[in-house]
């Protein structure tokens, strides 16, 4: 069994008055895909916040490489956003202001890398993505599959050792889904990186090593963490 | 700090039309700002008796020179209110970029440098025109100016621009707390009466319990402007902090028993965000009771001054009235432009609403009664903190009445929070036709 890059136990997390989380528990191996399915209002997109020190759980611990996420300053968990997680939401995380180079480049830039080898890195991961041409695009000029590849550039160009991705497809037709989860299931592999994929598709669910299930606010079936070999839509993409 | 500026600067370059017009007019803002700032030092730094071509003889003896800096002081209120309404142009939008850095990992210090350097600039550019123009036109005006005097003009100009960024830092602060923005809001539960109150009460009790220890030190015509300055300072926070605190409750209740579409679209709004209208009608507020209080105080003042025996005047009559009058055109520029920014502040929350907006239209609610609640938004929170604002007013002039000793209860004043009621109701109207562009079904496809 491999060793958990992430480890959630006993995450307690409500908006206002409103549970969304009552003691969820999960572990992510390195460079697993796992898929957390659900239906609307399960916590799903909660426990990606935690899980990505988004927000902090109200109690339970998160730990990852040894840091207890919940425990960090702001600080820490903003640098580890920029060097070791990637994020990527159904539609809205481009910043419009910005090219989509430039956005590829945020990261990067943030880091205090200069703005020539931001921007050439950021076109290799934009050519990776099928993307490249789309450089001085702003986003509300791309089309949602073609912002997609972009937030998914922008996730990955750290070379991250996870990525969250919250209903990735969500806003897309099937074909542009499928591009966007191929793109990312085949970079994610290549590289090691773990991903963590919110989704109520069964579809999108079948490109991950592993799925667990949220119930509210739980995980219904944790399961075992893998072995090591990819399953199903997943382990087609790898080959 | 670098990397900061440069992603401000590719920010500003890659922001749209709207953004464009909230630097332009921080920066009108800002300009206005730094002018009175530099003739309040420029005034304030004359010595002794002074000569001067301006204002009627106004800044020739210290006793007016002192009226004068005060009067600059309070036109800054309505000044800064209007600042506050084009730091909210486009907030919405800013708020969504801004989280969007921190989730890309930008640490909240980040934000929080990448933000002030926004408003900072912009702040930077008014303030460097206001001196560069200022600056001339002071020379020609004054006689051999203290060197003293030009590094307080140099600290006015650097000094305008620090605050911009500061105020802006402090209006983002939710945005630095969290990543996801504004996205998942979660509504205040409400009941608590806030810090605002404290505060309030404090203050007002140390006023009263001065006025009660020292009534002479305190309540005299040499100290007057303290305590007017501090009753309208206490009475505007007043006002402000009534329209927050009245609006929730009136939701409710009106929420509750009406069956009018309009009352009850008005009243769940009011009910979501009982402090939208603090936020926008809080510079309005201010110039009313500021507005209140000279009416009532010119008023004790003419009958005074046409009461007396002509004789006794050692000097003309116009003295007097001109510096009255110039207050009182300083009254009313400074409402004009806190009206404006309410009309900035009502169209901007009405495209910030816009998807909302279209969403109910595109459900079938008649656009004119979306026209009728923008109207009862504004209309009814306000209605109870004009008043108080209103009663303020009059409180300065009834109390500068006893001060003058004529026993004169001036009843001018009351017309004034009418006049100012009817022009927010006016001044929310304007933004009438931005709602029938806002309310097309198109506008359901914007983020």
């Amino acid at each position: 069994m491999s060793t958990p890059l992430l480890t959630a136990r006993d995450l307690v997390k409500a908006h206002g008055p409103t549970p969304a989380l009552r003691g969820a528990s999960l572990e992510l191996a390195a460079g697993e895909v796992l898929a957390v399915t659900g239906a609307s209002g399960s916590g799903k997109s909660t426990l990606l916040h935690c899980l990505a020190g988004i927000v902090k759980p109200d109690s339970g611990t998160v730990e990852y490489a040894g840091e207890r996420l919940d425990l960090l300053p702001e600080k820490r968990l903003s640098e580890l956003r920029r060097t070791d997680f990637g994020v990527v939401f159904q539609f809205g995380q481009l910043i419009p202001e910005l090219t989509a180079a430039d956005n590829v480049a945020l990261p990067l830039l943030l880091a205090g890398t200069s703005r020539a080898a931001a921007r050439e890195r950021a076109g290799e991961w934009l050519e990776r993505f099928g993307v490249r041409g789309q450089e001085a695009l702003r986003p509300g000029e791309l089309s949602g599959g073609q912002a997609q590849r972009v937030a998914l550039a922008r996730a990955l160009v750290t070379d991250p050792k996870a990525v969250f991705a919250d209903e990735p497809t969500g806003a897309l037709d099937s074909l542009a889904g499928e591009q966007v989860m191929t793109a990312l299931i085949h970079t994610a592999r290549e590289s090691g990186t773990a991903v963590l994929l919110i989704t109520h598709d069964a579809q999108v669910a079948a490109y991950a090593d592993r799925e667990v299930s949220l119930r509210d606010g739980t995980v219904a079936d944790p399961g075992a963490l893998p072995a090591g070999s990819a399953t199903s839509a997943a382990a087609e993409v790898s080959r | 700090m670098r990397t900061d500026l440069r992603l401000a600067l590719l920010l500003t370059r890659g922001s749209d039309r709207r953004e464009g017009w909230r630097v332009t007019l921080t920066a009108v803002g800002a300009a206005l700002a730094t002018a009175l700032c530099l003739a309040t030092v420029a005034v304030a730094s004359l010595q002794g008796q002074y000569h001067s071509a301006l204002a009627a003889g106004l800044l020739e003896q210290p006793g007016e020179r002192a009226g004068v800096v005060l009067t600059l002081l309070l036109l800054l209120v309505p000044v800064l209110g209007f600042l506050g309404q084009c730091a909210r142009i486009g907030a919405v939008h800013r708020d969504r970029r801004l989280a969007g850095l921190r989730l890309a990992g930008a640490s909240p210090a980040q934000v929080r440098r990448i933000a002030a350097l926004e408003a900072g600039l912009a702040c930077l550019i008014g303030s460097a025109v206001a001196t560069i123009v200022c600056t001339p036109v002071l020379l020609r005006q004054w006689q051999n100016p203290p060197v003293t005097v030009w590094a307080d003009c140099a600290g006015v100009a650097l000094a305008v621009p620090v605050v911009g960024a500061l105020v802006s830092t402090l209006a983002l602060r939710r945005v630095v707390a969290s990543p996801l923005g504004l996205v998942r809001r979660v509504r205040p539960s409400g009941g608590r009466p806030g810090p605002g109150l404290a505060v309030l009460t404090t203050a007002l009790v140390m006023l009263l319990t001065g006025l009660a220890i020292a009534p002479r030190s305190f309540g005299g015509f040499q100290t007057a402007p303290v305590p007017v300055f501090t009753v309208v300072i206490l009475t505007g926070l007043g006002a402000v902090w009534a329209v927050g605190a009245s609006a929730r409750p009136t939701g409710r209740l009106l929420a509750g028993r009406t069956g009018n579409p309009a009352t009850l679209i008005a009243a769940e709004r009011l009910r979501d965000d009982p402090w939208a209208g603090a936020r926008t009608h809080a510079a309005v507020l201010l110039v009313t009771v500021v507005g209140t209080g000279f009416v009532g105080v010119r008023q004790v003042l003419l009958d005074d001054l046409t009461g007396r025996d002509a004789d006794s005047f050692p000097t003309n009559l116009s003295f007097y009235t001109t510096g009255i009058d110039l207050t009182g055109a300083a009254i009313l520029l400074a409402l004009a432009i806190t009206l404006s920014g309410l009309a900035v502040g009502t169209a901007e929350s009405l495209a910030t609403r816009r998807r909302g907006l279209a969403a109910q239209a595109a459900a079938g609610v008649p656009q004119a009664v979306l026209g009728r609640a923008l109207l009862l938004e504004t209309a009814l929170p306000l209605a109870p903190a004009v008043a108080l604002a209103g009663a303020g007013g009059l409180g300065i002039g009834v109390w500068y009445g006893q001060l003058a000793g004529g026993g004169t209860v001036p009843v001018l004043p009351v017309v004034v929070p009418v006049a100012v009621y009817a022009a927010c109701l006016l001044a929310a109207a304007t933004s009438l036709p931005l709602l029938r562009r806002s309310v097309r079904p198109a506008e359901l496809r914007h983020q």
